[in-house]
């Protein structure tokens, strides 16, 4: 123990010396009220220092007093009304800039580091997480800005005219986020064993104060007054005051001097109560991509009620999502794909791609074995859906999934039947088609939801396939551009898409089946 | 489109995918059997019939009346002035002359005239998904004007509802009323209909 209690006040002692600031004006900061982390911060201090268990103000007392034991009587300047040593023992008292958020150990509440840490530990564990890495986000009242720089200009009426102080402020300041990052980071490395890397894994801690919000009310009060508040106002140039106090301005709410002055004592006032923290952790989306065959004629893409009632067996993004979803541990799922077809059609052939966002996976995605979940996929009775390709992809695949959509071919097969027989030269009149344009009003089973447009789309190419035994039968081969509705090309929708295949035959037409057997796109190919 | 009656092949995993595609896309015979096979049009609309009431009906329009469903009568429709809706499962009605109006059998339909005093029906533009400037028509709301041999013909809107589209071909090709390959393509008008309408028709139809 005696060592450790060296190695901390080594560490303090340094501290001090990087902070370049005079005993007598460390004793007075802590003498208002400021934690040692936030006075070592707010003078760019770094170091192991901040993740000492022990670091307390009871301590950088004693420190100061061994150190400078003798000028102790003469040079310290103490604020008229503020507690002495003697004092800081008696009651909990909480840091008047960061009101209790770096003030890991206390006298009493000397756990109240290991509560932090311990408690998310467990929270993590006991969530299930599976990890390889984590970082921390931090979330605190915005009022502690305020707080800075009441001390600043504390300082500056006390300390400005020696010269020591004027290139201090401002350079190097670290943020209470930072300086809370450097205190607790070493223990939950030890206590998670894992090293901190921003990837996939992270842990939020939410300070809350109730005085912040009634010191915001405040300020939006103060705001309705009448006049316009800028935030680079124009810079009303107080006595004392120049620009690097006016930079504090910018961040402060955007106020006026004057307004600040009223609002946020100097030096800031005390609490009563520390920032409550909650902690949350969650792992950010992973993105699972392949391409998918739909096999059954009663099978939508996505999840379709309609007034309570199912329309279909089952969808392809149930089948997929929810799998995916209990092999990752997950939360929800969120399932996207590259263009859609109807219930009765059925996708074959190389597959259409989507994309599976999980939410909040417990499993780690890399230790995850994508090919076996492939496999589970493709052998649920009944044989409805075929999964290829699977596996994770990066947040990009969603934006190459839209980018791909609008402009790619799909590629079709249709029953077909008309109203005479099949000639040769039918075969020839639809094979010779290339590149044809057809313009297509909006057909009438999705004009009930859709805005009654004329669209221009484009066949590449057809190709007709006889049915051996069959003379008005046939199977049709066709390459269209996306979008295009195939049904409609064929029976004509009442003439509202034109050419249409009746007309390009001279007969009637009709589609009894229809298949895509490509989706021409160059993502989750293998 | 037809269902297929037999559940389609199941695919297996072990197949080379050219070859499963060709196997999959064989047509299962049974949908081969029905020829013609039920139309677009018969399948997906729901037909009415409209008349116009008269103590002596003429005997043409019974034996047309087996394609449709429903035949209702009307007061304001002038007898041998019959007229079709087709109405799709998404409530959306395509309105047409029937095959048995007045105009057909006398030498057919010489010109369309969707100008009908007030409005000029075909200057109608309904843009967007909610179907804004759609005019709301009442049953009676003349459509378009049928000119034939010297007689002028009124279409009746038949339903209360928004009038989304004109079929602006019958201007140009009248002549697609006059023979049957072609007039299923000459519909008169898409409409949607107040929800209220179709209660009406359910109770008076019957179904």
């Amino acid at each position: 123990m005696g060592e450790e209690c060296m190695l901390e006040k080594q560490l303090v002692e340094e501290s001090i010396r990087q902070s370049g600031l005079p005993c007598h004006a460390l004793r007075d900061l802590l003498s208002i009220g400021v934690c040692p982390r936030c006075i070592f911060r707010l003078f760019g201090v770094h170091g192991d220092v901040y993740s000492c268990l022990s670091l307390s103000s009871s301590l950088l007392w004693s420190v100061l007093d061994l150190s400078n034991g003798h000028e102790e009587a003469t040079d310290c300047k103490v604020h008229e009304g503020s507690s002495s040593p003697q004092d800081l023992k008696v009651g909990p008292e909480f840091c008047v800039v960061c009101w209790g958020i770096l003030q890991l150990s206390y006298d009493e509440q000397a756990q109240q580091t290991f509560d932090l840490v311990a408690s998310t530990a467990q929270l993590v564990k006991g969530e299930g997480f599976e990890i390889d890495s984590f970082s921390l986000e931090v979330s605190v009242p915005p009022i502690i800005l305020g707080n800075e720089r009441s001390v600043w200009l504390y300082m500056k009426k006390r300390y400005g005219s020696e010269s020591r102080f004027q290139d201090k402020f401002f350079s190097g300041s670290i943020s209470v986020k930072d300086a809370l990052r450097f205190s607790i980071t070493k223990s939950l490395e030890e206590m998670l064993a894992v090293k901190v890397a921003v990837r996939s894994f992270h842990i939020r801690f939410t300070y809350t104060h109730s005085d912040a919000s009634s010191k915001i009310s405040l300020v939006q009060g103060s705001r309705t007054d009448g006049h316009k508040k800028q935030k680079r106002g124009d810079k009303e140039l107080l006595e004392g005051i120049d620009a690097s106090d006016l930079e504090i301005n910018k961040e402060s709410f955007g106020l006026d001097i004057a307004e600040q002055d009223r609002i946020f004592q100097v030096p800031p006032a005390k609490v009563n109560q520390p920032c409550k923290v909650t902690t949350l952790c969650y792992r950010t989306p992973v993105y699972v991509g392949g391409r998918y065959l739909k096999y059954s004629r009663n099978v939508s893409q996505t999840r379709w009620i309609i007034d309570e009632e199912r329309m279909g067996e089952t969808s392809v993004e149930e089948i997929i999502g929810n799998l995916t979803l209990s092999i990752l541990k997950a939360d929800s799922y969120k399932f996207h794909a590259a263009g859609r077809e109807d219930i009765d059609v059925r996708m074959l052939g190389s597959g259409r791609p989507f994309l599976v966002e999980i939410a909040n996976a417990r499993s780690l995605s890399s230790h995850t074995e994508f090919a076996e979940l492939q496999e589970k996929i493709n052998n649920l009775e009944p044989r409805i859906v075929r999964v290829k390709n699977l596996k994770e992809v990066g947040v990009d695949a969603w934006t190459i999934l839209q980018q791909g959509e609008a402009e790619k071919q799909k590629q079709y097969a249709a029953l077909v039947w008309i109203s005479r027989s099949l000639e040769d030269e039918d075969l020839k009149c639809m094979s010779s088609i290339k590149e044809m344009d057809i313009i297509q009003r909006t057909p009438i089973r999705v004009l009930h939801r859709r805005s009654p447009l004329e669209r221009k789309r484009m066949i590449h190419w057809m190709r007709a396939e006889r049915i051996h035994g069959s003379k008005q039968f046939f199977i049709l081969h066709l390459c269209t551009q996306a979008g295009t509705y195939i049904k409609e090309f064929v029976h004509g929708d009442l003439g509202r898409t034109h050419p249409n295949l009746g007309s390009i035959l001279g007969c009637r037409a009709e589609i009894l089946q229809l298949d895509v057997t490509d989706v021409k796109m160059d993502c989750f190919n293998s | 489109m037809t269902d297929a009656a037999v559940p389609p092949p199941s695919p297996t995993l072990e197949e080379d995918s050219e070859v499963e595609l060709r196997r999959l896309l064989l047509p299962d015979p049974n949908l081969l059997i029905l020829s013609p096979p039920p139309s677009a049009v018969d399948s997906n609309y729901v037909h009415y019939f409209i008349a116009g009431t008269s103590l002596y009906p003429s005997p043409f329009c019974f034996s047309c009346l087996e394609s449709y469903v429903i035949c209702k009568l009307v007061d304001f429709l002038k007898p041998g002035h019959d007229q079709y809706i087709y109405r799709h499962a998404n409530g959306l009605c395509v309105i047409g002359l029937a095959p048995t109006h007045a105009s057909l059998s006398e030498g057919g339909v010489t010109s369309v005239d969707f100008n009908v005093g007030k409005s000029d029906r075909s200057e109608i533009k309904v843009t967007g998904k909610r179907k804004k400037n759609a005019q709301l028509l009442e049953p009676n709301s003349a459509l378009c004007k049928v000119y034939a041999s010297d007689n002028i013909y009124i279409a009746r809107c038949c339903i209360k509802g928004s009038l989304l589209e004109v079929n602006n071909r019958l201007i140009k090709e009248p002549g697609l009323l006059n023979s049957s390959e072609t007039r299923e393509f000459a519909t008169q008008g898409v409409y949607s209909p107040r929800p209220i309408w179709t209660s009406e028709l359910y109770q008076d139809g019957g179904i």
